[in-house]
C-alpha cells in the first residue's frame, strides 16, 4: 500500500492551517487588480477623464442597463411563468430552448445582427430579393438593446423560474376568496412574492449589461467598457482608461454586494416548506398563445443568429473568400479554456474546504474577495492587470501563465458554488471518522471529500470551461503575442467588416461551447 | 477506501503533470526567439505576405496583431525592454509616436522609397501607400456635385447622407493633418460643423464603401483601396471614388510603414523582412493584392487609379504627424463624433 509521507514541516502544521494558508494563496492574486483598481479611484487617476466625459458615459450605460433590465425581466419573467406555472406542453424541450441563447456571447449577437444587415446582409439581401429596400446596419442604443436582452432572457428565466414553481398558491386563493381581480392578486400577493428572485435577476442583467463590452463595442454604443478600450487603444496615455475603469469596477462591486444581500434572503425565502399549487390551465388558445411566444422568442435569439452565421459561412465557401480558416484559433481556445478549468478545479478545494467548514471573518474576507472579483468588468481587470505587471511584475506581462491566472482568479466562483454545494452535503464526521482511523489529512481529503466534491467539481469545472472560451476583452488586453483565439478573431474579423471569417469562427465557438452548457444546463434543470 | 486513494492519487499526478506542462510551456519562449512582429495592420491584410516571407528566408516569425496606435503605446509602455523586433503600423502617426524606440534604418532600406514617404530621423520606411477620398454612390451624387475640398462637405445638401468612421485611425490620421495644416480652433470648427450635419456612423472604411455601394450614403470619407476590393468581389459598380482636387488634408497621402526596434536582439532578420516588404514580391502583392500604392521596386499600382504624384496632398511632414494624434482624439470626442 502507497504511503504519503508529508514533509516533516508539513507535519509540524495542524492540518486546518494548511488549508487557510493554500486558500490564501489561491486568492492572493485576486488582490492584483482589485488593488490597482483602488489605487485608480483613490490616487487621482480618475481627474484625467474630463467629468463630461464621465457623465455621458454613465448616462449612457445606465439607459442601457435600464432598458435591457426592464425588457428582458419581462421577457423572463413571463418564459420562466409559462414553462413554471402552466401546464404548456412540452415544458423540458421549452426550458432548453429558452437557455440555449445563453451560449450565444454578445459579440456573436453583435456579429449576427450586423451579418443580417446592411447593403450585403443575409436579411437585406433577402428582403430586396422580395422587393424591399436594404435594411440599414443598426447601432448604436437600439442595436445593443436588441442583442444584450436576447441574451439576458435565459439569466432572467433561471433566476425566477425556481421561484415561480413555489409560489405558495394558497395565499392567492386566500386573495381571490376575499374577492380580489386577476390583476389585484398579481400585483398584491405574487409579484411580492417573487420580488427576491426579480431583484436578483435584475441585478444579474444590469452587472451583465454594464460589463459587456463585445456588443457595445461592435454596434458602437458609447458605454464605459467601449470608452476603455479606445482609450487604451487611442492614446499613448494609459491613466484615462484606468480611471475609466477604476469607476466601472466600483459601480459592479457595489452591483455585486446588492446582488449577493438578495440572494441570501432569496434562499431562505423559497426554502419555506408549502405545497405547490396546481399548473394554471391554459386553454387551446392559450396554449397556441404561449407556444408563439417562446417560439418567437427562439426564433429571434437562436434560429436567426445562428442561420446568419451559417448563410455568411455558405457565401464564403460558394465564392471561395473563405481562405483564412480558424483551426490554430480552435486548438487555442480549447486548451486555454481546459487548462483554465482544470486550475479552477485543483486551485478550487483549499477555497471551498476553508469557505465550508470554518464560517468566520476570514472566510468571509476570501469569498467576497472571490466574488467581488467575478462581478468586476473584465476589461477593467485587463486594463489592471496590465498596469499591474508592467509596474510590478514584469516576468509575467503578457505571459499564458497570466492569462490563465487571471482567467482563474476571474472564474473561481463558477466553481466555487457548486463545489461548496456538494461539500456542504459531505458530513465533517466522515472525515474526523477516517482520521480517528489513522489516515492523514491528505490521504482523508483524497480518499473522502474529494470524490464525494466530484459532481459539483465537474459541473463548475464545466461552466468555467465555457466562459474561458467566450472570454473577450481580458484576453484581448493580457493574451501573449500570436495568442489569437477563436472569441478574437470573431470580434477582430467583424470589426473589420470580415463577415465571412467571423461567422465561421462565431459557428465554431457555439459548436464548442454545447457540450459544457449541456452539462450546466442539466446541472440546472435537475435543481 | 484503498482504492479511493489509489484513484486520487493518479488523478493528482495527472493534474499535476497536466499543469506542470501548461506553466512550462507558457513560460518559455522557445529556447531560439522568432522574430516578433508587432503589426498594426490586419492578419487579413499581411498574413499571407508574413508568411511568404518566413517560408523564403527559413527564419520563425511571430506576429501580435492589434489597432496600430495600440501597438505604439504598448511599444511605449513595454520601453527598451519590449521583446518586440519590429513595428509594422498602418499610419505615420503611431510610427510617430514609436520612433523614439527605433534605430536607424540602413541607407539603402531607406532610399528604396521617397523621401515624402519615410521618417526624417530614417527610423521608419513606408511600405505601402494609401489616399484619402471621397467615396460616392453615382445613383445620389452628379458628378457636377462632387466636393473640392472638405470644406464644401460641410454644405448642408449633404446632411444625414455622409458615413464616417470616427474612431477608425485613418479617420484620426486625417484629422491629425488637418490640425497640421489648419491648426486646431479650425479642426474643432469644422468637426462641430461636421456633426451638424447628422452623419452616419461606421466603425470601419469599408462598410462605408459597401453603403455608398447600396445607397445607404450618399458619400462617405474612407480610404482609396477598399473600393477596388469591393470591385474585385464583384461588386462596387454602384459608388465610385473621388479625389478631392484642393490639396487639403482630405486628400491626405498616408503610408503604411515598418522600423526596426532598437533593442532588437535580431535586427539582421528584421532588416531582411523590411528589404523583403520593399521587394517587388511584396510590392506587387500591395498593389494587386490591396490596392495600395507600391512606394518600391518600380512596381505600378492598379490600373484604375491615378498616379501617386498627380495627387494633391497638403504641404506637411509625416514624420509629425504623431504630435498631433492625441488632440485628434480628443476634438473627435469634443466635437460630439463618438
Amino acid at each position: 500500500m502507497g504511503v504519503a509521507r508529508p514533509a516533516p514541516r508539513l507535519r509540524a502544521l495542524p492540518p486546518n492551517t494548511w488549508w487557510w494558508v493554500l486558500a490564501g494563496v489561491v486568492m492572493l492574486p485576486a488582490a492584483a487588480p482589485l488593488g490597482v483598481l483602488a489605487y485608480g479611484l483613490v490616487s487621482g487617476v480618475v481627474t484625467t477623464v474630463p467629468m463630461a466625459r464621465l457623465l455621458e458615459l454613465a448616462a449612457n450605460t445606465g439607459a442601457l442597463g435600464a432598458a435591457v433590465t426592464s425588457t428582458s425581466l419581462l421577457i423572463g419573467g413571463a418564459s420562466a411563468w409559462l414553462v413554471s406555472r402552466t401546464d404548456l406542453p412540452g415544458k423540458k424541450l421549452a426550458t432548453v430552448l429558452v437557455l440555449t441563447p445563453f451560449a450565444v456571447p454578445s459579440f456573436v449577437g453583435a456579429l449576427a445582427l450586423l451579418g443580417a444587415t446592411g447593403a450585403d446582409g443575409i436579411l437585406s439581401t433577402a428582403w430586396a430579393w422580395m422587393g424591399g429596400d436594404v435594411i440599414r446596419y443598426p447601432s448604436g442604443f437600439w442595436a445593443a438593446w436588441l442583442v444584450l436582452t436576447l441574451i439576458s432572457v435565459p439569466l432572467v428565466h433561471l433566476a425566477v423560474a425556481p421561484a415561480v414553481r413555489s409560489l405558495n398558491p394558497t395565499l392567492e386563493e386566500a386573495a381571490r376568496g376575499l374577492g380580489a381581480g386577476r390583476l389585484k392578486v398579481f400585483w398584491t400577493v405574487t409579484l411580492p412574492q417573487l420580488r427576491p428572485s426579480l431583484t436578483a435577476g435584475a441585478l444579474l442583467v444590469g452587472l451583465y449589461t454594464l460589463s459587456d463590452f463585445g456588443a457595445v463595442s461592435l454596434l458602437r454604443y458609447d458605454t464605459f467598457t467601449r470608452a476603455i478600450y479606445l482609450e487604451y487603444a487611442g492614446r499613448v496615455d494609459r491613466r484615462p482608461a484606468l480611471g475609466l475603469a477604476a469607476v466601472l469596477a466600483a459601480v459592479a462591486v457595489l452591483l455585486v454586494w446588492l446582488e449577493r444581500g438578495t440572494r441570501t434572503r432569496g434562499v431562505w425565502f423559497t426554502a419555506r416548506p408549502r405545497r405547490t399549487g396546481s399548473p394554471v390551465r391554459l386553454g387551446l388558445g392559450g396554449k397556441i398563445l404561449g407556444w408563439g411566444f417562446l417560439g418567437t422568442l427562439v426564433t429571434v435569439s437562436l434560429l436567426v443568429p445562428v442561420a446568419v452565421l451559417i448563410a455568411w459561412v455558405m457565401r464564403g465557401l460558394i465564392s471561395g473568400v473563405l481562405v483564412n480558416q480558424p483551426w490554430a484559433e480552435l486548438g487555442r481556445s480549447m486548451w486555454v479554456a481546459l487548462l483554465t478549468a482544470l486550475v479552477a478545479g485543483v486551485v478550487v478545494a483549499p477555497v471551498a474546504m476553508v469557505t465550508t467548514r470554518y464560517r468566520n471573518r476570514w472566510a468571509g474576507l476570501l469569498e467576497g474577495g472571490a466574488w467581488a472579483l467575478y462581478g468586476v468588468p473584465h476589461i477593467a481587470v485587463g486594463m489592471a492587470m496590465i498596469v499591474f505587471t508592467l509596474w510590478l511584475a514584469r516576468p509575467l506581462y503578457q505571459t499564458l501563465v497570466l492569462l490563465v491566472g487571471v482567467y482563474v482568479v476571474m472564474f473561481l466562483p463558477q466553481i466555487l458554488g457548486p463545489s461548496r454545494d456538494s461539500l456542504g452535503r459531505v458530513s465533517p464526521s466522515m472525515e474526523e471518522a477516517s482520521r480517528s482511523l489513522g489516515r492523514s489529512p491528505l490521504r482523508t481529503f483524497m480518499g473522502i471529500t474529494l470524490p464525494l466534491m466530484a459532481p459539483g467539481l465537474l459541473s463548475g469545472a464545466a461552466l468555467v470551461f465555457l466562459t474561458t472560451l467566450r472570454e473577450l476583452p481580458a484576453t484581448l488586453l493580457l493574451r501573449p503575442a500570436g495568442f489569437e483565439t477563436l472569441a478574437i478573431r470573431v470580434w477582430s474579423a467583424t470589426g473589420e467588416g470580415f463577415y465571412t471569417q467571423g461567422a465561421l469562427a462565431g459557428l465554431l465557438l457555439l459548436l464548442v461551447a454545447a457540450l459544457p452548457l449541456a452539462i450546466v444546463t442539466r446541472h440546472e434543470l435537475i435543481r | 477506501m484503498s482504492s479511493g486513494f489509489q484513484v486520487g492519487r493518479r488523478r493528482r499526478t495527472l493534474l499535476t503533470a497536466l499543469l506542470t506542462a501548461g506553466l512550462l510551456v507558457g513560460a518559455c519562449g522557445g529556447a531560439d526567439d522568432p522574430l516578433l512582429i508587432y503589426s498594426g495592420r490586419g492578419e487579413e491584410l499581411v498574413g499571407p505576405l508574413i508568411e511568404e516571407f518566413s517560408d523564403s528566408s527559413g527564419l520563425e516569425v511571430e506576429v501580435r496583431y492589434a489597432g496600430s496606435t495600440e501597438l505604439a503605446s504598448t511599444l511605449l509602455e513595454e520601453g527598451s525592454g519590449t521583446e518586440a523586433d519590429v513595428f509594422l503600423a498602418q499610419d505615420p502617426a503611431s510610427l510617430g509616436l514609436a520612433a523614439p524606440l527605433m534605430a536607424t534604418l540602413p541607407s539603402d532600406v531607406i532610399e528604396a522609397v521617397p523621401p515624402r514617404f519615410r521618417d526624417r530621423g530614417h527610423r521608419w520606411v513606408g511600405v505601402s501607400g494609401r489616399i484619402r477620398t471621397v467615396i460616392y454612390d453615382r445613383d445620389q451624387v452628379q458628378v457636377s456635385d462632387l466636393p473640392a475640398s472638405i470644406d464644401d462637405l460641410l454644405d448642408p445638401r449633404w446632411a444625414g447622407m455622409i458615413g464616417v468612421a470616427p474612431t477608425n485611425g485613418s479617420f484620426l490620421a486625417f484629422v491629425a493633418a488637418m490640425i497640421l495644416d489648419r491648426g486646431e480652433a479650425a479642426t474643432l470648427e469644422w468637426l462641430k460643423e461636421l456633426a451638424a450635419l447628422d452623419p452616419l456612423d461606421y466603425p470601419k472604411n469599408s462598410p462605408i464603401v459597401a453603403a455608398a455601394d447600396a445607397g445607404e450614403v450618399g458619400l462617405g470619407l474612407v480610404n482609396h483601396y477598399y473600393l477596388l476590393r469591393l470591385q474585385a468581389e464583384g461588386a462596387g459598380k454602384r459608388a465610385a471614388n473621388h479625389f478631392l482636387s484642393a490639396g487639403d488634408p482630405g486628400s491626405l497621402v498616408m503610408p503604411s510603414g515598418v522600423g526596426v526596434l532598437s533593442g532588437s536582439e535580431q535586427s539582421e532578420d528584421a532588416h531582411r523582412f523590411i528589404e523583403f516588404l520593399l521587394s517587388e514580391t511584396a510590392q506587387r502583392y500591395f498593389a494587386e493584392q490591396t490596392y495600395e500604392y507600391p512606394l518600391a521596386a518600380g512596381v505600378r499600382p492598379a490600373a484604375s487609379l491615378p498616379p501617386i504624384d498627380s495627387i494633391p496632398t497638403p504641404a506637411i511632414d509625416l514624420s509629425d504627424l504623431h504630435t498631433a494624434l492625441e488632440r485628434a482624439t480628443d476634438l473627435v470626442a469634443e466635437a460630439g463624433l463618438l
